[in-house]
């Protein structure tokens, strides 16, 4: 029975790595229109194989985060705290966060518009996109 | 929806549920759940780490007068990529 749930985790893990592999695949092609090369399928494989042991890495890391701030549900301040290496990526997570707590924000205040009128002007943060 | 070659790139991304599968089965507690909003951000953070390993190592390609960007490229970038996430 052990070894059954062991092929079967195998398949799962095999599917999952094919999702990957697929979309790295969309990805680089897309890119190799744009930048006018072509990626190789070892390529394609080898960065596949990568990003999947990096969601493995960020899983632990994450996990570890929320654990730290005695929470069992990860949040995206950890994820803001995953990205802390590289500034730039970390302005465009944090971007993309307080874009969600304006979002958020707006659909609460829509929520409590019925029983309350107490109209709060929502930040639009959606010029710095288009600059891209 | 099938012809809208010319849009952004950033249209093509990982599914949620793909990513959502992929932390769940690496956590050591079952208990650990992930917020809608931080799998959004996740979904974004492993479509970043894609594109910047393409990116980078077609740059890396194209420095060498390379066509076709190979795995020798990729080993290239990797350390500074991996340093960088």
């Amino acid at each position: 029975m052990g070894e059954e749930e062991n092929v079967e985790d195998l398949a799962y893990t095999q599917r999952l790595k094919a999702a990957v592999h697929f979309t790295t695949g969309q990805i680089c092609e897309e890119l190799g229109v744009e930048l006018d090369v072509t990626f190789s399928r070892q390529f394609i494989s080898a960065l596949a194989e990568t990003t999947f042991k990096q969601m493995e890495n960020f899983a632990g890391d994450l996990e570890a985060f929320s654990q730290h701030a005695k929470r069992s549900t990860i949040n995206p301040e950890d994820v803001k705290l995953l990205t802390r290496r590289s500034r730039d990526l970390n302005a465009h997570i944090g971007t993309l966060c307080a874009r969600q707590i304006a979002e958020n924000d707006a659909v609460k205040e829509k929520k409590k518009g019925k029983s309350k009128r107490k109209a709060k002007p929502v930040v639009e943060l959606e010029t710095s996109e288009d600059a891209e | 929806m099938a012809s809208t070659s010319t849009s952004s790139h950033e249209d093509i991304t990982f599914k949620q549920g793909t990513i959502q599968r992929l932390l769940q089965k690496n956590f050591k507690e079952e208990k650990t759940k992930i917020n809608k909003d931080a799998l959004v951000l996740i979904v974004e953070l492993s479509r970043i780490f894609v594109n910047e390993g393409a990116c980078r190592s077609a740059q890396q390609a194209k420095s060498e007068q390379a066509m076709v960007v190979e795995p020798r490229h990729l080993e290239k970038v990797l350390p500074q990529l991996l340093l960088d996430f």
